[in-house]
């Protein structure tokens, strides 16, 4: 079964509005969940999800996201959070226990091997002493020989960013990027992300190997319009993109 | 010398140094919180420009129509061994120069600028436009478009429109229409003037006065230098110089190129990169624009006005507005997000040279070789020298990109009496 991946900046557009959202998701449709933690500086995102995590900030509470937490994991639906690093480096033990507890199963650091390679070995032996998935976040600009390092170093999945950064349209050439990465990990978990909208990107995007794909952007904006029907419809049109 | 005559010296494939760099390279950021500059790049830039930007590919063919416009501007330019030089050094190692003077606009520019050009004219834009500082840039921009048959707008920093009338004409020639940053053509220029009327402009200036034009009048900016789409088409540098010095049974030991932006001198040694480290590299900029020495590596704005995104870069700052230099070129506050990296990873060693080591190199390399290079790639000389001198007992192979010729600079030396 291939990956369907929504992804929520916690505390965006607000608490009540998201959690209706998390409520609306058929749970039997999606394999993981990924948390973006509101990050103080999400450089690596585009102006959409960027404005999610400043609002989040001022929103997320623990308190509220709790049940949501323990509703996903009862139902067998893995959560990952998404966290850079730079917020996350002063507490990064004390974050994990805290992640650990919440049962989440992994993080995502975009920043990690961009802006603190030299400390990315020892955050990921680390994160793999704790039985806690390391998810390998490369994008195009990602040099062959990282790829590999970093891969190797885990078990996990691999999360490939097609774009420079969430919910932008830079042209690139699907079939040479999928072909690349196979090359590069044969046989790995491979899930697409960054700017996938349609039914087409995923389709190729499977049809090239691909493990699963990661949806942003696209479902921020149903939940900023509060468009529940067409969040229900996205979700399950695209499970069944992903199962053809 | 290898000739210019043979064409299966020009590579099939220009050479992307992403996917071999030794670090991820850090992707752009938006300049602005509410708006993408990156996706803003869509309305900027030819599509398969754009595309060539962000690729992680390797090798990338060049159109046939493109290699055959190569051959016509004079690639493969000469590799040769200056060996006057080496005997007015008492060198005893050899040191050869690549000559990208040789093409017909005088330098490497033209190098980037017929792709870009090419792509453009195939997109069916209405016209292309850019920023050039000394004028290399800006001919390359004039003849590629006039090539393609496409009208070129070129804002030309205001010092080098002043210093160096001829360059408008040779402009002018290409078909190109060129106007002195800051101008009144764009809101930005306008804006600059009021507040400083007598800023003798800069290359952050003219780019956000080109970019501002490309979107108010559906044209495309063509891009210089600093991304790497600039760096992979100047490759053919490179990968011919590795090709010629094959041919003759030599290894470089030493690769010494000027930088303003980084595109000559990433084109002339990132082919290299993947061969190893016995190769020494050294990029060498202005003593007056010391970007490496004393700038940040760290995540800057590429244009004045914020309209592009930041990229990391070694920089002096985007509001940095360096000297009244002789060697327009290299004015630039920052350089290119792959040679930073590289240069911060320690894999790019950087040198400094002042102006009257410049002018002696010119001379120099005029009087021994018969060459007048242009000022910037006069840094290189003047870096090779250096080098020479302190390592006169070592005998290596040091090879040289002359950038371009400077008979269009000659005011720099003054009259001799």
């Amino acid at each position: 079964m291939k990956n369907l991946i929504p992804y929520f900046t916690l505390g965006y557009p607000d608490n009540e509005t998201l959690s209706h959202f998390l409520d609306l998701i058929p749970v039997d449709k999606i394999n993981y969940i990924e948390f973006g933690f509101p990050s103080n500086d999400p450089r690596y995102d585009g102006p959409v999800i960027r404005k999610t995590h400043n609002v989040g900030n001022i929103n997320f509470s623990d308190d509220f996201y709790k049940k949501y937490f323990d509703y996903f994991h009862k139902n067998h639906v893995k959560m990952y959070s998404l966290s850079y690093y730079s917020d996350i480096k002063a507490r990064f033990d004390d974050f994990i226990d805290y992640l650990q507890k919440r049962n989440f199963s992994g993080i995502i650091i975009p920043d990690l091997i961009i802006d603190y390679y030299s400390e990315g070995k020892e955050i990921i032996n680390k994160l793999n002493d704790r039985g806690f998935e390391y998810i390998p976040f490369f994008s195009p600009s990602t040099p062959d020989s990282i790829i590999k390092n970093v891969s190797s170093m885990t078990k996990s999945w691999i999360y490939y960013g097609l774009q420079p950064s969430t919910g932008i349209d830079i042209p690139y050439e699907l079939d040479y990027t999928t072909e690349r990465i196979n090359e590069l990990l044969p046989g790995r978990e491979i899930t697409y992300g960054f700017g996938i909208k349609t039914d087409d990107d995923i389709r190729n995007l499977m049809k090239n190997g691909g493990s699963g794909v990661a949806i942003g952007t696209y479902l921020i904006k149903m939940t900023e319009a509060g468009d529940e029907n067409g969040f229900i419809d996205y979700i399950n049109k695209m499970r069944g993109v992903l199962d053809e | 010398m290898i000739t210019a005559m043979n064409k299966e010296i020009i590579p099939d494939n220009w050479y992307n140094v992403v996917p071999d760099l030794p670090e991820p390279l850090a992707p752009p950021r938006d300049s602005k919180s509410d708006i993408s500059s990156i996706n803003l790049l869509n309305k900027i830039l030819p599509k398969e420009v754009l595309k060539q930007e962000f690729t992680f590919k390797r090798y990338e063919k060049i159109p046939d129509e493109v290699m055959e416009a190569y051959e016509q501007i004079g690639r493969p330019t000469p590799l040769i061994r200056a060996k006057n030089l080496e005997k007015k050094l008492g060198y005893s190692g050899k040191i050869y120069y690549k000559y990208e003077g040789a093409t017909a606009t005088g330098s490497h520019k033209i190098n980037t600028a017929i792709p870009q050009a090419y792509y453009a004219m195939k997109e069916g834009v209405k016209g292309v436009t850019t920023e050039t500082g000394a004028g290399q840039w800006g001919s390359a921009t004039a003849l590629a478009a006039s090539l393609y048959g496409l009208p070129s707008q070129i804002f030309m920093v205001k010092i080098s429109f002043e210093q160096k009338p001829l360059r408008k004409t040779v402009m002018n020639l290409y078909n190109g229409n060129v106007v002195a940053s800051p101008s009144t053509l764009t809101a930005y220029g306008r804006k600059i003037l009021k507040e400083h009327p007598d800023t003798p402009g800069t290359l952050g200036i003219g780019i956000s006065e080109a970019v501002e034009y490309a979107l108010d009048n559906d044209y495309r900016y063509m891009v210089a230098s600093v991304m790497n789409v600039s760096l992979t088409h100047q490759s053919v540098i490179g990968q011919e110089t590795k090709k010629q010095l094959e041919l003759i049974g030599e290894h470089a030991d030493v690769l010494i190129g000027c930088v303003g932006g980084g595109s000559n001198f990433g084109g002339f040694t990132f082919p290299f990169i993947p061969d190893g480290d016995d190769t020494e590299i050294i990029a060498t900029t202005a003593n007056e624009v010391p970007k490496f020495s004393k700038g940040d590596y760290k995540y800057d704005l590429m244009d004045s006005a914020g309209i592009l995104p930041q990229v990391r870069m070694y920089s002096l700052g985007a509001d940095f507005v360096p000297p009244t230099i002789y060697a327009g070129g290299l004015r630039y506050h920052g350089a290119s997000p792959s040679l930073s990296l590289l240069i911060n990873k320690g894999r790019i060693k950087s040198d400094e040279v002042t102006e009257e080591e410049v002018k002696e190199a010119l001379r120099t390399f005029a009087n021994t070789q018969g060459i007048i290079a242009a000022p910037e790639s006069g840094h290189a000389i003047a870096s090779a020298i250096k080098y020479v001198k302190a390592h006169i007992n070592e005998k290596k192979t040091i090879v040289v990109n002359v950038s371009g010729h400077g008979y269009l600079d000659l005011s720099i030396f003054g009259e001799k009496k």
